[in-house]
């Protein structure tokens, strides 16, 4: 008999484990919280507004709390990605290879606009400016977006290198160089003469009214750049990244619920990544020192 | 055709010649080697793909402050002042100007509320016109005072990047308050002002990334280039800013030295406008067409749809901002999005005697009524909400020259669109017979509604909804009856009568009464529910309402693509199938129209192109047209043969792949 408690006890041990583990992990996936970190080009408030069915269709799909936060800047999304404020964040090619070096940070989707998952810097001119080429831009002035932009700034800058027209800077080729601060600005700043040429990204041409559009042309394009791409952070779990990317692909085939793909950037649909996808930014971010 | 003409250029002249058929020859050819050849640079530099719906305008997006200020002085300058509109800009305003510091704050409102107070019931012209300069010339001071504020805050705090860009891009933003006018009259002084921009956000220096990279701010040029903005705005609009006696209110930079007043300034629609069509598009159904009649020889139809689509009938502003009867009524159908500040009451309405569109024929009240569809208009005269013309002629020809400032339309030309807007159908409608019941296939709701749509009503001293609402008469009885719905002139008077609209086709054109009042076909239910005291229970409300969109749909309401270049292509092509009536008869101003309509149609279209490489395809049709009309400016019409002819060419052979 004493043995039969004793067999008994053996018996029931493992199963006591089991159970609580097994309650363990469903309290563990009911409390799970997803935090995802938005980037705001323009309103936040009217951002994390707009954002609001499609996490209510990730908390739906994932069967987990999900949290939103709104950055107006990528270091934010980083920091947050870094410090685990935030899970998975927004961010562009080239953000993504610095924030891959510094934090850790891996790609898991990147954006389809078009029908592509990449997209290409150009350098527009005034059509009645009479330039044509890239080399008639020498001692002219130039609007780019920002110091730290993938297609508003490297891939611009390297589409005159590959000509041959200028190094890693493009101070000497230039007259003056200027940073719009935005694509609308910078497109328009071409539009308007205040400039010469805006090296761009290609979507920057639609910020300008249709009649106005007429009015400007590209003259050099760059080569394909990955399109942005939402990048989780270091050590978030692959069962995480692969039901998040189920649910961020199932949006483009979901006739029901593709229509919250407006809300997310107006993208066409998701495509998986990874870091290799992402090399030859890595490789221009060493050749003009944004990764040393 | 064109390969031959390829073939036989010799000159290489590229000059557009239109002074002879010839000429024009070595002009084309030229140009169409230009045309691929820019495809060519197409597919070398991969130029921008346009995403799907391209040709649709994005709404400008504005600082909350230049929102109002640009919607208020848009309102100020009308007849009557929407005063209403113009105290809750006030209040934005206001709200935004909370960053200066209380004593500022505080005589802003001052000034605004001492304004306010002397507006009055019944103010002759001059009070009213004193009354909005006097607002104009206090906000305007108030947006430049701010906008500087913001430079200064961003120049003081330059060691901090977040807090000096996010000053400089309020300041920026602010400074669309009076670009528009600047751009116009000072081209100088909005370059000045442009490069100055570009100045102080590279000067701004970058915060770099993940503490790499960063830019030091440059103070000396960020402060060089700071000044001249705040000296531009200070001499123009700040401090005793005055608008001289009977101007319109603008920001016009008068104390600029390069400011020019003799130039045209386009006219721009206040914020909160909106003059994009809907898509998909509502599904047009013209009778000839659904009988299978060749297009090409329904010549006079042809005119009456291009005049239809073309804002070169109407006057100014209309035309310059290239609105036309399809811009509200599109492809005959209700534009519900159609709206404009202080024109509208809410999206799909417009005061169409109102002063801004045609002064001349303002009735000096706001009175603005919900856009009417068209299918079937035919069937439904009188026409206008108070069936205020027995006539369609009578009623189009109003449109155009009082409404919106048109000239005497030609004779032919009114022909067109008559016939044009005859051929408007109602949607075919399964659940009805030709006496306008119920057919089997209507649900159980509607065909309770249908009863209840033919009770007599105490309440409506015995008649019934169907009284009015004739089934078998396309639910129309021809008459103008009042329901109390219209804010009368006096307790007594009897001006509130309105023409009895169809239910065909009426679950489409949301929302609903003379003036959009109503949002849903079940609100009207309730409405004259309780006006009328019909009586009905809630099941009863909701089969009427079933009853009525039942009446009120149809099969296909909406195009199934949102890609219309296509069959916009295919309409132009249309367009000009009246090309030969018109020049036998000698309508060279119609045609000159026609031509007109087509380039600036290509134009607004054909961002929408999906092979870009084609783009210069659409540019050649387009400058086609375009050298057709210069061709009848100056008497050249055997130029005008031979472009008609190419423009027919270049559609015959690329339609395929414009699309």
């Amino acid at each position: 008999m004493k043995n039969r408690k004793l067999l008994l006890g053996i018996w029931l041990l493992p199963l006591a484990l089991i159970m609580t583990e097994k309650h363990n992990l469903a309290a563990a996936e009911s409390n799970a919280e997803l935090r995802i970190a938005f980037i705001a080009y323009q309103n936040p408030d009217q951002l994390l507004e707009n954002v609001k069915p499609v996490v209510g269709y990730l908390k739906h799909r994932l069967g987990m709390e999900i949290k939103e936060y709104v950055a107006t800047d990528y270091s934010s999304i980083v920091e947050a990605l870094r410090n685990k404020t935030a899970d998975v964040g927004f961010m562009g090619p080239l953000q993504y290879v610095m924030a891959h070096r510094q934090a850790g940070a891996i790609p898991i989707l990147g954006e389809i606009y078009n029908g592509k998952a990449t997209y290409v810097s150009q350098i527009f001119v005034r059509k009645d400016s009479g330039l044509k080429k890239l080399e008639d831009l020498r001692n002219k002035n130039i609007a780019f977006v920002d110091p730290i932009s993938s297609s508003g700034y490297m891939y611009p800058l390297d589409i005159f290198r590959s000509k041959g027209l200028t190094d890693k800077s493009a101070e000497k080729f230039f007259n003056r160089v200027y940073f719009a601060g935005g694509d609308e600005q910078a497109i328009r700043a071409v539009y308007n003469g205040f400039v010469d040429a805006a090296g761009i990204g290609q979507y920057s041409f639609n910020l300008l009214r249709s009649e106005e559009r007429d009015e400007v042309v590209a003259i050099g394009t760059s080569r394909p750049i990955p399109s942005h791409c939402l990048v989780a952070r270091k050590g978030l779990s692959k069962k995480t990244v692969e039901k998040l990317q189920e649910a961020f692909l199932n949006l483009s085939n979901d006739d029901e619920n593709s229509y919250l793909l407006k809300y997310l950037y107006s993208v066409d649909g998701y495509v998986k990544v990874t870091h290799e996808n992402y090399l030859e930014v890595e490789e221009l971010g060493k050749r003009y020192d944004f990764i040393r | 055709m064109l390969k031959k003409n390829l073939l036989n250029n010799e000159t290489g002249s590229g000059k557009t010649a239109v002074s002879n058929g010839v000429g024009y020859k070595t002009g084309l050819c030229c140009r169409l080697i230009a045309a691929l050849n820019y495809a060519f640079w197409i597919a070398v530099f991969g130029i921008v793909n346009a995403p799907l719906l391209a040709h649709i305008v994005p709404s400008e997006t504005y600082h909350p402050v230049t929102e109002s200020y640009r919607r208020m002085s848009f309102v100020l300058n009308l007849n009557p002042v929407p005063w209403e509109l113009v105290k809750s800009d006030i209040e934005n305003l206001t709200a935004g100007f909370e960053e200066f510091d209380a004593e500022r704050t505080a005589q802003i409102k001052d000034s605004f509320r001492e304004a306010l107070a002397e507006l009055g019931e019944e103010m002759g012209p001059e009070e009213r016109k004193r009354i909005a300069r006097n607002i104009f010339e206090i906000s305007t001071p108030a947006v430049a005072d701010l906008l500087i504020e913001q430079l200064e805050r961003s120049n003081n705090s330059l060691n901090d990047y977040r807090a000096a860009q996010a000053s400089l891009d309020s300041a920026r933003q602010l400074w669309a308050s009076f670009h528009h006018e600047v751009r116009y009259t000072d081209p100088p002084g909005f370059k000045k002002i442009g490069m100055a921009w570009l100045e102080l956000s590279t000067s701004l220096g970058s915060p770099g990334f993940l503490n790499d990279r960063a830019v030091p701010p440059e103070p000396e040029r960020f402060l060089t280039n700071m000044s001249i903005i705040r000296d531009y705005v200070a001499a123009n609009y700040c401090g005793e800013f005055q608008v001289p006696q009977d101007s319109r209110l603008e920001p016009l930079p008068r104390a600029s030295v390069t400011y020019d007043g003799s130039r045209t300034i386009p006219t721009k629609l206040p914020p909160g406008s909106e003059i994009n069509k809907q898509l998909p598009r509502p599904r047009q159904i013209l009778n000839m067409a659904e009988r299978g009649v060749d297009e090409g020889e329904t010549v006079l139809i042809a005119l009456g749809d291009m005049a239809f689509d073309s804002p070169f009938i109407l006057g100014h502003p209309a035309r310059s901002l290239l609105i036309s009867c399809n811009t509200c009524h599109n492809k005959s159908i209700t534009n519900p999005k159609f709206s404009i500040p202080g024109l509208s009451t809410r999206a799909g309405g417009l005061d169409v005697s109102n002063s801004f569109f045609a002064s001349h024929a303002n009735n000096g009240h706001f009175d603005p009524l919900d856009i009417p569809d068209l299918r079937g208009i035919r069937f439904t005269a009188p026409y206008g909400r108070n069936g205020r013309f027995d006539s369609l002629r009578e009623f189009v020809r109003n449109v155009i020259v009082n409404e919106f400032n048109g000239s005497e339309p030609d004779p032919v030309l009114m022909d067109g669109i008559i016939a044009y807007m005859l051929e408007f159908d109602f949607l075919a409608n399964p659940n009805l017979n030709l006496d306008g019941s119920l057919t089997d296939l209507a649900s159980e709701e509607a065909r309770r509604g249908e009863e209840l749509f033919h009770r007599p009503y105490r309440g409506m001293n015995g008649r019934s909804c169907a009284t009015c609402h004739v089934p078998s008469a396309n639910f129309v009885d021809h008459k103008r009856h009042d329901l109390g719905t219209m804010m009368r002139s006096s307790t007594f008077s009897r001006d509130g009568s309105l023409d009895t609209p169809t239910l065909l086709g009426i679950k489409y054109s949301a929302p609903y009464f003379h003036d959009g009042r109503l949002p849903t076909i079940q609100a009207v239910s309730v409405w004259f529910n309780e006006n009328f005291d019909l009586g009905l229970t809630e099941r009863e409300l909701g089969d009427l309402t079933t009853y009525v969109e039942t009446v009120g749909s149809g099969i296909a309401a909406y195009e199934d693509t949102l890609q219309t270049l296509e069959s916009e292509l295919e309409e132009f092509s249309f367009f000009l199938s009246a090309y030969e009536f018109l020049k036998q008869n000698g309508k060279w101003e119609l045609i000159d129209i026609t031509l007109q309509t087509i380039t600036h149609e290509i134009h607004a279209h054909k961002w929408d192109l999906q092979d870009p490489q084609y783009m210069s395809i659409l540019n050649l049709m387009a400058e086609t047209t375009e050298d057709a009309s210069e061709a009848i400016a100056i008497d050249n019409f055997e130029t005008v043969d031979v472009l008609v002819a190419e423009y027919r060419a270049l559609y015959a052979e690329y339609a395929d792949r414009l699309y």
